[in-house]
């Protein structure tokens, strides 16, 4: 990762979107689990957030199998 | 992996109608392009014309570009008379500070500024997509595609700075988009410190422009993840350090009013309102820049463009904080030219490569046998695509003797101010409500209102800078910086509810009255309302006191 030829694969970008997807979902989860008292729940913005996390994931997923190919 | 190109045979002879039909086609969307380009310098032109405010918060930036002109700085305590400070970065209004050496207060030249860097942001689109490419006639359908666009349009030439950020992310883009591939060291070094140069340009024009630095980055990153941490580095010691000088230069007000005063309410209706508008509009090009994004993604290597596309999309989820708006597309708005263009080129190219993995032996392999006919379709397609946009984007005036006739032809009613007939239609909260040309009758009622603020003696609280100016009376207020701030619960407004309560302003003038609220009670409770002006379809209103 350090020399100045690598550059990241389909598989990398696939396994780098999967976890970014899962703990950016976990933190917005996170805000209200940790900041109990704040009022209305999850709400649409919210909502869409964790959305888009989890889009980020899946498509990380579809990724995966794309191997060395460079992202 | 092996690629293979979709096959594309057909005999020469037998598409010699439709290579005609192709090249009539694309003649036919240049010229409605053309078209759109004519209505946009026309309507350019009348508004460096127009003395006045035409978009409320112009004025404010043509004092932000004064302030910069006598060496002053435009964050200020908004505790204390006259209540005034910026809520934007500097650059845009640095740029414009000698034209106030030259010419004087005056709204023109901001106007041209935006205007011309319209026109730079879309010749950057039409040199990415022939670089790319090859393919001239889409390059430049391209670019025009940008200017026809209805946000593009009507926020183009005014005196704001979010076209020429827009301008600067799209240098960037452009110049980056192969630094990771150049061999040599120094060119390489010296064309990414260029395109980040542009990056840091474009943040310090606006704030919104931090999706494109994420961008940026996130591409460098996916190219070669080493040299991408050394510049990001970099790129945080220089962008930090210009932050914090700026900072300490005027005692943390840059701070509070470029940083915590834009933390505003978020309305998720005007946001998905937007982005159905944005989709209607743009959906002919919208399309086949997602597809082309999908391709990359999927079956070549990411591009910066990609990149650029997803993380703009993404931010103009903001375009549903109170004070954004249409405007807030425009970064997606270029990105998808560039990538539409790329996808019509390589149609047209037919240079479809597809390696084989899971996703083209399922998806693209049972249709390699339509790929002649699909190849042949896309000469028709292609320029319908841009057809269709042209359709699409619908919007020019009503009236006069060559757009009268032209809307007659086309049975267009006027569906905004002034006789203008936008296909945006006001169905969207958060649509800038401009776009028509300005009449003498707007002139002059400004000329009006001008008249009444030289009138009185002392101070104008003027919702617009811009009849303060031209009765050569101090602006006092920002009144959108001061309700940002107010809503923030950052705005201490004793002093200036303690002024109006004694009357202090001869003449108060209110157009949205975005004044914050104890400030508008104080008006109505000590003035009342004398006179209404109206001037380029709003209302103003003059209160004097009771």
């Amino acid at each position: 990762m350090l020399s100045n030829h690598f550059t990241l694969t389909k598989r990398h970008l696939g396994l780098l979107m999967l976890v970014g997807g899962l703990v950016a979902f976990a933190a917005i989860i996170g805000i209200d689990i940790l900041d109990v008292g704040r009022e209305g729940g999850i709400g649409p913005a919210q909502q869409m957030a964790l959305g888009g996390c989890l889009l980020i994931a899946l498509v990380g997923v579809t990724l995966i199998p794309l191997g060395s190919q460079p992202a | 992996m092996t690629e293979q190109t979709l096959p594309t045979d057909t005999a020469v002879t037998s598409r010699l109608p439709l290579l005609a039909a192709h090249r009539l086609l694309m003649s036919a969307a240049l010229v409605i392009l053309i078209g759109y380009f004519v209505v946009y310098a026309v309507y350019a032109v009348n508004l460096m014309q127009f003395p006045f405010d035409y978009d409320q918060g112009e004025g404010f930036e043509m004092v932000d570009t004064i302030l910069f002109s006598q060496g002053q700085s435009p964050y200020q305590d908004t505790n204390t008379y006259p209540f005034y400070s910026s809520n934007y970065p500097p650059l845009f209004h640095v740029i414009a500070a000698p034209f106030v050496w030259l010419f004087g207060e005056a709204y023109w030249y901001g106007r041209l500024l935006g205007f011309l860097g319209t026109l730079v942001c879309a010749s950057a689109i039409g040199f990415a997509v022939y670089r790319e490419s090859r393919h001239k006639w889409i390059a430049i359908l391209s670019g025009l595609a940008f200017l026809a666009s209805n946000t593009i349009y009507h926020i183009g030439p005014l005196f704001r700075q979010h076209m020429t950020m827009v301008m600067f992310e799209t240098l960037a883009v452009v110049v980056l988009a192969h630094a990771s591939e150049i061999e040599d060291t120094a060119k390489r070094r010296r064309t990414l410190a260029t395109g980040l140069a542009f990056v840091l340009a474009a943040g310090y024009t606006k704030q919104l422009a931090i999706a494109t630095a994420a961008a940026v980055f996130v591409f460098l990153f996916i190219r070669q993840p080493r040299r991408a941490v050394v510049w990001a580095v970099l790129f945080a010691l220089v962008g930090g350090g210009i932050f914090l000088a700026i900072n300490v230069a005027t005692n943390g007000q840059w701070w509070l009013q470029t940083i915590a005063a834009n933390v505003n309410d978020f309305h998720l209706d005007q946001t998905v309102g937007l982005f159905r508008l944005w989709f209607s509009l743009h959906g002919f090009l919208l399309v086949p820049a997602a597809l082309y994004a999908l391709y990359e993604l999927y079956f070549s290597r990411l591009s910066i463009y990609s990149v650029w596309f997803a993380t703009a999309v993404v931010n103009s989820v903001l375009s549903g904080k109170w004070g954004a708006g249409d405007s807030y597309f425009a970064t997606a708005i270029a990105a998808l030219c560039i990538l539409s263009g790329l996808f019509a080129a390589r149609t047209l190219n037919r240079s479809w490569t597809f390696p084989r993995n899971y996703l083209s032996r399922l998806l693209i392999d049972p249709f390699r046998r339509f790929a002649p006919a699909l190849a042949t379709a896309g000469l028709i397609v292609i320029p319908l695509l841009y057809l269709g946009y042209g359709r699409a984007v619908l919007h020019m005036p009503t009236e006069g003797a060559v757009f009268g006739t032209v809307a007659n032809w086309l049975g267009l009613e006027p569906n905004a101010n002034n006789g203008f007939y936008d296909s945006a239609g006001r169905i969207a909260g958060g649509y800038a409500d401009i776009g028509h040309l300005t009449t003498q009758a707007d002139t002059d009622a400004g000329w009006r209102i001008v008249e009444r603020v030289r009138a009185v003696e002392g101070p104008v609280l003027s919702e617009e800078a811009a009849f303060n100016l031209l009765a050569g009376k101090e602006v006092i207020t920002n009144p959108t910086q001061l309700l940002n701030l107010w809503l923030n619960g950052m705005f201490d407004s004793t002093e200036l509810v303690g002024m109006i309560e004694d009357q202090a302003f001869g003449l108060v003038i209110m157009r949205a009255q975005f004044y914050p609220t104890d400030v508008l009670q104080a008006i109505a409770r000590n003035y009342d309302h004398d006179e209404t002006i109206h001037m380029n379809g709003f209302d103003y209103l003059l209160l004097v006191p009771k």
